[in-house]
């Protein structure tokens, strides 16, 4: 027995031993540096206590990027996921050339980000299509285009962020619709149920642990925005993201150690808004 | 008991490798000096590595070992480099960069070993921190004004028009940007991270106007000249300017969509390169007082305070930073601004029209203040540009608001 516990340690400590060295330890160590005012180049460091914590909720430029991170999740969130739905309902349906629109809808969900990202700069640069296209609906866009504007550069970012994201969560709904039993809507159909009371009473109230995880994996994903913005703005023009702001600190400036107050305390709202999404999910 | 005899084995082991490891560094042997830098292209790397091969057949006892970085993420492969006591005998650093490392004592100061050269360099500014000199200046980099010629050519002013003073270049812009056509009378750049203060700098300094007052005591970004120099480029911005990156706007004035924009000498290097078929002139940067000043940045070669070969590595530093080797570099890359003063007056540089523009802007171009917090005096004055120029906020307050930023810093340091 004693043999079989020491090679099952030792055949599992390949894994432990990464976890401890490049997953554990680094958690650690970094709540540590956010208690300090480690700064890379500096030979000594002291001891800060909270100070970093709360020095941040005064920072202004920190206080705008999550202000900016709220605006994307909260903004972002419910368009991806009710466009997702529909387009899930839409395509569950048969129809000639279905596999063609699922795969259409899918195929920016499987393309590199920073490759969008450039694209979409170009777009909505002035003179790009999406700038022009702005102007012949007769929409007066901003006069350098839509990302070298404070009132418009993050909601562009947000708007390629759910063109690029509907094609997943649309097939994660699809997934759904098929687990949903046929004999329902036939017995919903004998009751002489229309189309919306099926939606309302069988199809959304099935679908709920989907939606849920849809919700929770695209928080804890539109929390961590970084790529897009820093592609596509640098952080410039009001849409820095919190991520962007813990990057900014502590790659470019390397202040680890405020930059590790800032880290935690996003990883402390993500668990805080992740965790009320579980027991919602629990209790659905 | 088989343990015990595993103890001798591992002594015997542990003895090898360290007589193994303790041979460099004995009198005879040769020396090697790492030098990390950033020359990767194709086109100059090869001579970069002739150089380092001439030293070494001049110099047997030493070897130089060439590790290569990237813009990308060179940076932050120095830092922790310093960091973790593992940095180079000689780098090559940004001359923004050169304070960061110095200030925190990563640096060996040479001031004492290189004071008969002070006069023979330009460029010291960025590498001095209290008194004491911390980096040699290499290869430096100003900007200076580019003029489509083809463009030039299409309205009624002379083939060979410069500006000299604002109100030219203004109407220089304003008649190219009247051709119609999608086609703009100046380049201006669009808020990118280090690169938009970097256009401004030269209208504010070209008006004399300061960031801080001459005793760095107190924040002057907001006198009347600045503000007349961010009036002047936000006019100009917004009458005729294309907003872009500047690769984007350089990519536009060579296909012959905008007709003045402001760059560095990579410019010249990439026409040339790429053969692109372009009738254009350079001319120095205007301001009320002809010739305006420019920005100038540079390349930087520093020794690590820990280096064990100091004396070698300031060797080959002077080595590399010698008249012909300057030459050899500026001719390879096709590129002006040697901080060498001596390899200025080449005929090299004085031969072409282009290059020596930017020779001359050279004498008449500034560094950003040498200020451990630089980098967030930068931030602040990047901001107040992009407020000005796209947010459509006033001048004088957003002038206003970056003069009590930068005071507040400057009082922050002095407690």
């Amino acid at each position: 027995m004693r043999v079989r516990q020491t090679a099952g340690v030792l055949l599992a400590s390949p894994w432990i031993l990464t976890f401890l060295a490049f997953w554990l330890f680094p958690l650690i160590y970094s709540l540590f540096l956010g208690l300090t005012d480690y700064r890379l180049l500096q030979p000594t460091y002291s001891w800060v206590g909270f100070q970093n914590f709360i020095n941040l909720f005064s920072d202004t430029i920190f206080l705008n990027s999550l202000k900016n991170t709220f605006i994307f999740v909260f903004g972002a969130i419910p368009v991806t996921t009710i466009i997702s739905l529909i387009m899930a309902l839409l395509l569950d349906k048969s129809f000639r050339g279905r596999t063609l629109f699922r795969s259409g809808f899918f195929m920016p969900s499987i393309t590199s980000m920073v490759v969008i990202a450039l694209i979409f700069t170009n777009l909505y640069s002035r003179g790009g299509y999406i700038f022009l296209l702005a102007q012949m609906a007769g929409f007066s866009p901003p006069g350098n285009g839509f990302l070298l504007s404070n009132k418009t550069a993050l909601l562009s970012i947000m708007a390629m962020d759910v063109w690029m994201s509907v094609g997943y969560y649309m097939l994660l709904f699809l997934a759904g619709l098929k687990s949903i039993p046929i004999e329902l809507y036939e017995a919903a159909d004998v009751a002489g149920a229309g189309r919306w009371r099926k939606f309302y009473s069988i199809t959304l109230p099935l679908l709920k642990p989907v939606t849920l995880f849809i919700i929770v994996i695209n928080t804890i994903k539109s929390f961590q925005v970084f790529i897009e913005i820093f592609v596509m703005t640098q952080g410039k023009y009001n849409s820095s993201s919190a991520v962007y702001f813990i990057y900014e600190l502590g790659l470019n400036r390397f202040e680890f150690g405020y930059a590790s107050a800032a880290a935690y305390l996003l990883f402390m709202i993500i668990a805080i808004f992740s965790f009320i999404q579980f027991k919602l999910m629990k209790q659905g | 008991m088989k343990t015990k005899s595993f103890i001798p084995f591992l002594m015997i082991i542990s003895l090898l490798g360290i007589i193994a490891c303790s041979g460099g560094g004995r009198k005879g042997e040769p020396i090697t000096l790492e030098w990390w830098q950033f020359w990767t292209d194709p086109a100059i790397k090869p001579t970069i590595e002739k150089i380092a091969a001439d030293y070494e057949t001049h110099n047997p006892g030493v070897k130089i070992r060439l590790t290569d970085l990237t813009w990308g993420n060179g940076h932050e492969k120095i830092v922790i480099a310093f960091s973790s006591g593992t940095a180079p005998d000689i780098v090559e650093l940004g001359s923004d960069w050169i304070l960061e490392f110095s200030s925190s004592g990563q640096l060996a100061p040479i001031s004492k070993d290189i004071i008969a050269d002070t006069a023979k360099f330009y460029g010291w500014p960025p590498a001095i921190y209290n008194n004491d000199i911390y980096a040699f200046p290499w290869i430096l980099g100003t900007r200076v004004l580019y003029i489509n010629r083809g463009l030039l050519k299409k309205t009624n002013l002379d083939s060979n028009f410069v500006p000299v003073n604002w109100e030219q270049l203004k109407k220089l812009c304003y008649k190219i940007d009247s051709l119609g056509g999608g086609i703009y009378g100046f380049g201006s750049n669009a808020a990118e991270k280090h690169t938009l203060y970097k256009k401004f700098l030269p209208f504010f300094w070209s008006n004399n106007a300061r960031i801080v007052s001459e005793d760095g005591k107190y924040s002057v970004i907001s006198s009347d000249k600045g503000f007349a120099a961010l009036k002047y480029y936000k006019e100009l911005s917004d009458s005729c300017g294309m907003v872009d990156t500047q690769r984007r706007l350089e990519d536009a004035f060579l296909a012959g969509k905008v007709g003045v924009i402001i760059s560095g000498d990579w410019l010249l290097k990439r026409i040339r390169n790429e053969k692109i078929d372009i009738d254009f002139i350079t001319g120095l940067i205007p301001g009320p007082e002809y010739p305006g000043k420019s920005f100038v940045g540079g390349e930087y070669l520093a020794i690590s305070n820990k280096s064990q070969n100091k004396i070698e590595a300031l060797k080959f530093i002077k080595y590399l930073t010698d008249r012909e080797n300057e030459l050899l570099f500026c001719k390879t890359n096709y590129s002006a601004n040697p901080a060498n003063e001596e390899a200025t007056k080449d005929s090299f540089f004085a031969d072409d029209p282009a290059l020596q523009t930017f020779i001359m802007q050279l004498n008449l171009s500034r560094f950003p203040p040498a200020d451990p917090q630089w980098v967030y005096i930068e931030d602040i004055i990047e901001t107040m540009l992009e407020d000005v120029l796209f947010n459509g906020q006033p001048v004088a307050e957003s002038l206003y608001k970056a003069r009590n930023k930068i005071q507040k810093l400057i009082d922050e340091k002095r407690k």
